[in-house]
């Protein structure tokens, strides 16, 4: 897609263009001098739904962490004894004990499996967009910058992966190598893939949005007056452009880890991502929507579990974004 | 515009060549053996390897493997799956059926996000407006998979709504649920996409003007503000049809709906290269075609944007 096809996508982003400069103005205006930083920062602790959004992403964090802060139950422990019986809403909030959320088909307990499944969930979630920023974002850096032909190899070459829908790209690489690699690749292994995957078909999306911010940013007075005085492309990169480029990344950052979290669930459900003894929430629910007729419970829990999850990332990421761009205000 | 069309139309196509061979060579260019496990327990018999090699030209380099492909790609010609049906007639069954899909889908998105869109947008701050942001978070969040397993059991097994899954014909009324839940994520995304839209659009200095002139307010949101905030939502509409039908496979497998996505699926699963490459070059021609298009119609709309 062409350069004038990026600047029709920076239009529909609104927070893409001149956040710096908005900011700049506010900060003259007071008399005390802010930074982009510490005036987000005043924005965001005002609103509920970061707070909120905050709580409950760092109480994920922790589960993700150290789950048995949760439950001392195994998931992977056993009793066929049990199997399907539904949730015991009589042991919610005791500690030590089992069945608040029911059993699974092989009698596992499904409350313990939702707690441990934060884990590779989250893992995935936060590696991918760490991957797909620095990839995405180093790109877009040197193509917004250096523009010229680089500028359109580059884009051409993300064009080229932004052609591969999302799912659909993920899917076929992992069949291809997990197939190939070996009979029973390890969940480490699986995990990666599935990481690799979702990194080598997102960052073009990255980059775009890094390329238009930083062509917008570089055009500004005190990046020419930093030029000026004989600053290296380094120098000006990372002292002047970077940090002012760097808002729409960070907003588009933050709600991608939700959508991550959901396409991590979607490939597992697709039976390519994360299989059996792995405990993750895309593996439950694919699992538990085959006995929704006759145990709903499996398939619920660990889905709100996720819905939670990916919405908690999703309202952090708007939040975020109306505490960067003052237009919205 | 002309001289536009034709620049745009002439990148486009390095970007299908680079992203059909990134496919090409992901399913054909790997090492390890083709026919593992292909001719069940047993290895494959000598005749069958040679015949195979012979046909998709294996024992040549995988550059001129894919330029033999699309040569006959370019033709119309699909080529044969692995066992040996035309892959241009599987396509002509499958294809309308996902194509219905996804406009039932971008109907839902159309109607339902840009009518929630453009009241919330009207209504920014009140409790309509979080009332549909709230939805829209929650549409954002949940899995599509999840969705349509919910709707599916919800309306189709617990109240006997709906049929649960699609028959082979697909008619257009069973593929309302369908393609709602195919929907709902995009839906959330347009009707964002909108409300942002209609409140800047409603501080721009000819709304202002409009209203300073003495319009009724139908007239200056009717006209004036919506033509405007619409671009954005239209254009997402348009990018979206590429997206969902490659989307669809996840909706597909779920309501049992023969289409391009159930059929990939099958394919990778039974690891039918041919078939796979196929399905996904047509896909990413749809998403580029149509990628040109809207790129072409925003030209159109806006005028203040000039592509020269």
């Amino acid at each position: 897609m062409s350069d004038t096809m990026s600047d029709a996508q920076a239009r529909q982003l609104p927070h893409a263009t001149s956040t710096g400069a908005a900011i700049v103005v506010d900060a003259a205006k007071s008399d005390r001098p802010r930074s982009l930083g510490s005036d987000a920062w005043r924005e965001l602790r005002r609103r509920p739904l970061f707070i909120v959004s905050l709580v409950l992403i760092l109480l994920f964090t922790l589960m993700a962490a150290f789950p048995q802060l949760f439950t001392s139950v195994d998931p992977t422990y056993a009793d066929l004894n049990r199997n399907l019986q539904p949730p015991k809403w009589e042991n919610w909030f005791k500690f030590g004990v089992d069945g608040q959320f029911g059993y699974d088909i092989l009698g596992r307990d499904v409350y313990a499996r939702t707690i441990y499944g934060a884990r590779a969930s989250i893992i995935v979630g936060l590696t991918t967009v760490l991957g797909t920023t620095i990839l995405g974002g180093l790109v877009g850096v040197i193509a917004g910058y250096f523009g010229g032909w680089l500028d359109s190899l580059l884009s051409r070459f993300a064009d080229i992966f932004l052609g591969v829908p999302l799912v659909l790209g993920s899917l076929l690489i992992l069949s291809t190598f997990a197939s190939r690699a070996h009979d029973n690749p390890s969940a480490v292994k699986i995990a990666s893939l599935v990481i690799i995957a979702l990194v080598a078909l997102g960052w073009p999306v990255f980059a775009r949005i890094m390329r238009s911010s930083v062509i917008s940013t570089k055009e500004l007075d005190y990046v020419a007056a930093a030029r000026a005085l004989g600053a290296r492309p380094s120098r000006i990169i990372f002292r002047h452009v970077l940090p002012n480029a760097l808002a729409p990344l960070i907003v588009v950052a933050t709600i991608s880890i939700g959508s991550y979290i959901g396409a991590e669930a979607t490939l597992s459900f697709l039976g390519v991502g994360l299989q059996d003894p792995v405990v993750s929430w895309g593996v439950m629910i694919s699992g538990g929507i085959t006995y929704r007729n006759v145990a709903p419970h499996l398939m619920l829990f660990p889905g709100t579990f996720l819905t939670i999850a990916v919405l908690s990332f999703v309202m952090l990421g708007d939040a975020v974004r109306d505490a960067l761009d003052p237009r919205l205000r | 515009m002309g001289r536009y069309v034709l620049r745009r139309l002439l990148q486009a196509i390095p970007v299908f060549i680079g992203t059909t061979f990134l496919i090409y060579l992901m399913v054909w260019g790997l090492p390890g053996n083709p026919f593992a496990g292909r001719c069940g327990q047993r290895p494959c018999p000598d005749a069958y390897i040679q015949r195979m090699t012979e046909k998709y030209h294996l024992n040549e380099n995988i550059i001129s493997q894919y330029f033999w492909y699309m040569s006959h790609l370019v033709r119309g010609d699909f080529g044969e799956t692995f066992t040996g049906v035309s892959v241009n007639s599987l396509l002509a069954q499958a294809f309308p059926v996902t194509l219905r899909l996804a406009i039932v889908a971008i109907a839902f998105e159309a109607l339902i996000g840009i009518v929630a869109g453009v009241v919330t947008g009207l209504r920014k701050g009140r409790f309509i407006d979080n009332l549909v942001l709230v939805s829209t978070l929650f549409l954002i969040a949940i899995p599509t998979f999840v969705t349509g397993a919910l709707l599916q059991w919800v309306l189709g097994v617990e109240w006997g709504i709906i049929k649960p899954t699609v028959s082979s014909e697909a008619r257009w009324s069973e593929l309302i649920v369908p393609g709602f839940v195919l929907a709902s994520v995009t839906m959330a995304f347009v009707t964002r996409l909108t409300r942002v839209s209609v409140v800047e659009n409603r501080r721009a200095d000819y709304v202002r003007t409009a209203v300073a002139k003495g319009l009724t307010e139908s007239r200056v949101t009717g006209v004036h503000l919506l033509r405007n905030s619409l671009i954005p939502a239209v254009t997402q509409l348009g990018l979206d049809l590429g997206g969902l039908m490659a989307g669809a496979i996840v909706t597909e497998g779920i309501f049992n709906i023969r289409g391009i996505g159930g059929m990939l699926f099958m394919a990778i699963n039974r690891q039918d290269s041919a078939l796979v490459v196929s399905i996904v070059a047509l896909l990413v021609l749809v998403y580029l075609v149509v990628n040109l298009i809207v790129d072409v119609l925003y030209a159109v709309l806006d005028p203040r944007i000039r592509y020269e």
